[in-house]
């Protein structure tokens, strides 16, 4: 394109450089970038593209690279991830968001808004039916085969009514845009749709790097349709106003985790796994850490099956036993209603038309793709003879038992062998086959970076879009959606498959009227970084407490180890390296914090291949190495991901990679070695600092973080304690004035060294040490403040009765007692020490049988 | 006949469970040809919450929840049943060919519904296999009227496959007693079932009690008897109205309308044994545990 603008003397305009950069769709495909074919026209962009790229202007247009760049740190920096079950080694992959969003223009929305409303009453009623009186199928208006020939017909939901009377809260529609520009449902989600979650990333990302065109093209904002939806879960409840709701995960190892944390926080709502969830007196509680307390609604991400082990899946451990009982009294609220599945069938589609005249009286405004069951005779015939234009589609969801394993399958590409053996099969077992007419799916322009400059590409784009049942008891359609993009040249639109996605921007009415319009006109905040819907008080479950437990008991034994390293490498070429008390003291506290592989060499036998053993065991994993803490804090911290600010959780994360990638840059011999390894400690250190720094400064104080201070203190105590019992009994601290390698050790790693010169010079005496370290209760780093810190978060922590939480608190050992009561000595403190060290222990064994007992360990069916 | 069963069910759990949830289907339902005089579940220990409900197939049901541990559970179900003998079919269900009752299943606009098409898909102990296909096709010969049929399969099942108690457990597929030809009453119920859904038969599963004869000479063992199972397929008689099922037992070789016979007690009808098991439960502990069965069936007023 440099050379055709050298070729005019008259700069091109926006568009006609847009127009000149694009590649052209493919044949038979809409191109989404140029609008409605006009003959003659061909050079012109559709009017909303237009708009958009004259506000991304010829400065923006040049910078688009630097953009996506923006673009693809966002999504690091956010975490946002996609599990890709195929792939086990790496499972988590980055999100993937294109530049431009899909520009739909006012008319497209109104078509896609009015037929969604109305497709999602009729599957609504449809759904109604099924588990009802049944007409649709006494009529013969749809096939029993799909209903309770559906393996995701549940018929322990027949004859029930859930509370609230609406079973569909949720449901997403995937539609495509013809060659002539008109909008095809293709399929349809009920029972766990995904999306909600992503497209709200997506939409906070794309519209920080267009403001200008954001705001002009005045897009209609998405936050009133979750409020809506949480207002209909909500009024549907049978608490009404006060329920307390909750979202149910598979957890975290399900492909859009991700997004199940998200949307909870956003919602706020409590993330759950079913083992977080109990029913008694068929009623649902969640295992918090104030005891069981009740769940009203419950938005899920299970799919059916999982839902309940006592009535379906008998292996799930996913689900929650007696669940259907709860529901079936009424007293949760679960979206969607269990049995939804059945309505994904794409076999469905094509009953519609015939179901909506039949339910409302209405013709289908939004039409789905022709689509034949091949169960149906007629159907059959006229299906087979176009499999060349069709997609062949399962019938029912794949990977069941005697179901036949199926993905879709273009018609186009089969030999005409191939083609009369798809025939003969669906002779046999027609119900198993739906055929549909193949759509070329509309292209829309996405940015494709080159080394200095770029072009756009066309991709083939599935629009996902969402309706949610509001309190009014009418459907409100998200105004925008997913978009999911083709790998360029494919024709399926799949994130397994390495697909991409793109915001989906729709303009606000011209002529605004309704309540909406403050909302979708309001600028500035985009999206809100939580909508707060007048939220109770966050509860913690159990499992979430246990997590953040460990989350600061890690956090701090990395810092400990952290400086042990540090501190013992310095040593190793310091000063005082001949001491042998020192060396002692090191060679027993590196050990027993697993800093080293057991079997070490003494470092009193040669320091050298001590100190390369220290450096080449940083990132060990099959010990409690530094690495190894680290990796854990992570791990932690990942389960608690939904608690965390974005900030914290990229901190921990990011600390985590840069270590071990560093680790392998370290130079494993020579001098040099212990230099390198010190400076990537005191860069992680620094980082860690940060990391602790969040805990402290960032997170709300409430029990969560009450359990991660304790997490924390519990294991400073151990470490200090330990550290303090290794000193003496290395014979380091019996003549402080001779060698006083390991008191000034003990200051250093006690962090007091600056304290105790200011109190106490140069002065080397056991009591000064004692003091400062044991008695002083301004030090944190003291064994007293710590044990009063302890015994403060303790007594704080809610859920446990007065007894309890005495109990709890008198286990904290008072070092405060130790020297005051007597002039200690080496063996007494020695002791002190030990049964400090026991007493912590017994503590944490304490704390986990109070807080995070797990109801449901140990768990399993009988009699299926 | 009038009689009386006594059907007790017992797990002891080591270690002990702490809280449990059942789903019993341990009370016997009315049917056309039975009624339930008298029943009375006793529950050991005490359940905190026990009710009463009716599952989608009109079967009594009860669930169960237990909150406090316990280191066995007792289920104890009396009742007393007056049974009668099958009842003749009209005739035009005799004369009735498998193909019509297969086509009157297959979907198409404007087709009469028969709430029976239920029983023709395939169910959780019951999967769609061609194995089934190949073995129900000698019986299922062109033209031939449905009640042969089946009865031809339910013959063919009881001599050709062996019975043996421990061969398989509640778990065994059926496919798998298909292909080793042994089983109990379960499997042989599923393998009747499978047969005929895969010729587009709508076939069903009960679960009852049989009153089994003692020896000659010998008392009635007490105690020595268990749940049974068998099959049930519908043949409808090509006029308005419901049809009717016809009890097959491929255990016995025992084969009538509406129940197999005057000895026989319904407890529970379903898709496959999933839908009626008697006991079915999740419990959380009792990593160990151990079942023990027994079930009387005696004349009432023999004793």
């Amino acid at each position: 394109m440099e050379n055709e603008r050298q070729a005019t003397s008259q700069p091109l305009t926006i568009p006609e450089r847009l127009a000149a950069w694009a590649e052209p769709a493919a044949s038979g495909h809409f191109n989404e970038l140029r609008g409605a074919p006009e003959p003659g026209q061909a050079q012109t962009l559709a009017p909303a593209w237009s708009t958009f790229f004259e506000h991304v202007g010829h400065e923006g247009l040049n910078d688009l690279n630097q953009r996506t760049r923006d673009l693809q740190r966002q999504v690091r920096d956010n975490g946002i991830t996609y599990n890709v079950y195929a792939d086990p080694q790496n499972p988590q992959r980055p999100w993937s968001l294109d530049l431009f969003p899909l520009l739909l223009t006012q008319q497209d929305w109104q078509t896609i808004e009015q037929g969604v409303q109305q497709r999602v009453q009729v599957l609504e009623k449809v759904m109604a039916d099924a588990y009802g009186p049944q007409r649709l199928l006494h009529e013969a208006l749809i096939p029993p085969a799909l209903v309770q020939g559906h393996p995701g017909y549940i018929r322990s939901m027949h004859g029930v009514t859930p509370v609230g009377e609406t079973r569909l809260h949720i449901v997403a529609f995937d539609l495509a845009r013809s060659p002539q520009g008109h909008w095809w449902v293709v399929s349809q989600r009920t029972q766990a749709p995904s999306g909600l979650g992503y497209l709200l990333e997506n939409r906070l990302i794309i519209s920080r790097l267009f403001p200008h065109a954001f705001e002009a093209m005045q897009v209609q904002r998405l936050a009133g349709t979750y409020r809506a939806l949480m207002e209909g879960i909500r009024q549907r409840s049978p608490a009404g106003a006060e329920a307390h709701i909750a979202l149910l995960t598979p957890g975290p190892y399900n492909e859009t985790y991700f997004e199940h944390a998200y949307l909870a926080r956003y919602l706020g709502v409590t993330l759950v796994e079913g083992s977080d969830l109990t029913v008694r007196d068929q009623r649902l509680y969640l295992n918090t850490l104030r005891g069981l307390e009740p769940v009203h609604g419950l938005i899920k991400r299970l799919d059916d099956q999982f839902l309940d082990p006592l009535e379906l899946r008998a292996d799930s451990t996913l689900g929650v036993p007696g669940l259907l009982q709860a529901i079936r009294a009424g007293h949760v609220v679960v979206a969607n209603a269990p049995g939804s599945a059945f309505l994904e069938s794409p076999a469905l589609l094509g009953f519609l038309p015939a179901l909506s005249e039949a339910l409302l009286g209405e013709t289908l405004q939004l039409p789905s793709l022709p689509t034949w069951w091949c169960g149906e005779r007629a159907a059959l015939d006229e299906a087979q003879h176009r499999l060349s234009t069709s997609v062949i589609k399962p019938t029912f969801p794949w990977g069941l038992p005697g179901n036949p394993n199926l993905e879709s399958v273009l018609g186009r590409g089969l030999s005409e062998r191939a083609q009369d053996e798809w025939a003969g099969r669906m002779a046999r077992q027609g119900e198993d086959f739906t055929v549909q007419n193949y759509l070329p799916f509309s292209q829309m322009p996405t940015w494709h970076s080159t080394m200095d400059s770029g072009r756009l590409q066309p991709r083939s784009v599935l629009l996902r879009v969402f309706a949610v049942a509001q309190a009014s008891g009418r459907w409100n359609v998200l105004p925008g959606g997913l978009a999911r993009l083709a790998v360029p040249g494919a024709e399926i639109a799949s994130m397994q498959r390495g697909g991409s996605s793109a915001d989906v921007w729709v303009p606000s009415q011209e002529n605004p009227h309704g309540a909406e319009e403050s909302e979708t006109t309001t600028a500035s905040v985009h999206v809100p970084a939580s909508a707060s819907f007048g939220i109770r008080k966050r509860l913690v479950t159990s499992r979430a407490a246990e997590n953040l437990y460990w989350l600061g008991r890690y956090s701090e034994r990395s810092e400990n180890s952290l400086s042990l390293a540090r501190f013992s490498l310095e040593a190793l070429s310091g000063e005082n390296q001949h001491s042998r008390s020192l060396l002692q003291w090191l060679y027993d506290l590196t050990t027993r914090q697993g800093l080293v592989p057991p079997g070490v060499p003494h470092p009193q036998a040669s320091r050298r291949l001590f100190e390369r053993t220290l450096i080449a065991s940083l990132h060990k994993d099959d010990w409690t190495s530094v690495g190894y803490n680290l990796r854990a804090l992570r791990q932690a911290a990942s389960a608690v991901r939904e608690r965390l600010s974005l900030e914290h959780w990229n901190l921990i994360d990011r600390t985590e990679k840069d270590f071990f990638a560093q680790c392998d840059k370290l130079t494993q011999q020579g001098d040099a070695a212990s230099i390198e390894a010190l400076h990537l400690l005191d860069t992680i250190n620094r980082q860690l600092a940060a990391i602790t720094g969040a805990q402290t400064d960032r997170m709300v104080r409430d029990d969560g973080w009450r359990l991660l201070s304790i997490g924390r203190h519990v294991e400073r105590l151990a470490f200090l304690s330990s550290a303090l019992s290794l000193a003496f009994a290395s014979g380091g601290l019996d003549q402080p004035q001779k060698d006083d390698a390991v008191y000034t050790g003990l200051l250093a790693l006690f962090d007091s060294t600056i304290t105790f010169q200011s109190q106490y010079q140069q002065n080397r005496s056991l009591p000064s040490l004692l003091a400062l370290l044991v008695q002083d209760t301004d030090n944190p780093r003291s064994l007293a403040w710590v044990a009063q810190t302890l015994k403060g978060r303790l007594s704080k922590l809610a859920g446990s009765g007065a007894e309890e939480l005495d109990g709890l608190a008198r286990m904290v050992p008072s070092p405060a007692s130790w020297v005051a009561t007597a002039q200690p000595t080496r063996d007494s403190l020695t002791t002190e020490l030990q049964n400090c060290l026991q007493a912590i222990y017994t503590l944490s064994d304490a704390i986990g049988a109070r807080y995070f007992t797990h109801l449901r360990d140990g768990e399993q069916s009988l009699g299926f | 006949m009038l009689l009386r069963i006594t059907h007790e069910t017992r797990y002891d759990y080591a270690p002990a469970v702490g809280t449990a949830q059942h789903i019993l289907h341990l009370q016997p339902r009315d049917t056309s040809r039975q009624h339930v005089v008298q029943h009375q579940l006793q529950i050991t220990p005490e359940p905190s919450q026990s009710l009463a409900q009716t599952d989608v197939y009109g079967n009594p049901m009860s669930y169960v929840a237990l909150q406090t541990p316990h280191e066995a559970l007792s289920l104890v179900s009396r009742s007393v049943v007056k049974t009668l003998g099958a009842v003749a079919p009209a005739a035009a269900a005799l004369s009735v060919s498998w193909e019509s009752v297969r086509n009157r299943f297959r979907y198409q606009v404007g087709a009469r519904y028969d709430p029976a098409i239920d029983h023709v898909f395939a169910s959780p102990h019951v999967p769609r296999h061609a194995a089934f296909l190949d073995y129900a096709l000698s019986s299922f010969t062109p033209g031939r009227p449905l009640h042969e049929a089946a009865r031809d399969l339910n013959a063919r099942i009881h001599f050709e496959f062996r019975y043996e108690s421990h061969s398989t457990d509640v778990s065994t597929p059926a496919l798998e007693a298909l292909q080793q030809r042994r089983g109990v009453c379960q499997d042989f119920a599923h393998i009747f079932i499978a047969c005929c859904r895969a010729m587009g038969l709508a076939a069903r599963y009960v679960s009852g009690y049989l009153l089994t004869s003692p020896p000659p000479g010998q008392p009635r063992l007490i105690g020595s008897d268990a749940s049974h199972a068998w099959a049930s397929v519908y043949v409808p008689d090509d006029q308005e109205g419901p049809g009717h099922w016809l009890d097959c037992d491929p255990t016995n070789n025992r084969c009538d309308w509406e129940t197999p016979g005057e000895d026989y007690v319904t407890v529970a009808i379903g898709r496959d044994y999933a839908d009626v098991s008697p006991v079915r439960g999740v419990i959380h502990g009792g990593t160990h545990h151990t079942l023990a069965v027994a079930v009387t069936v005696e004349p009432a007023g023999d004793a």
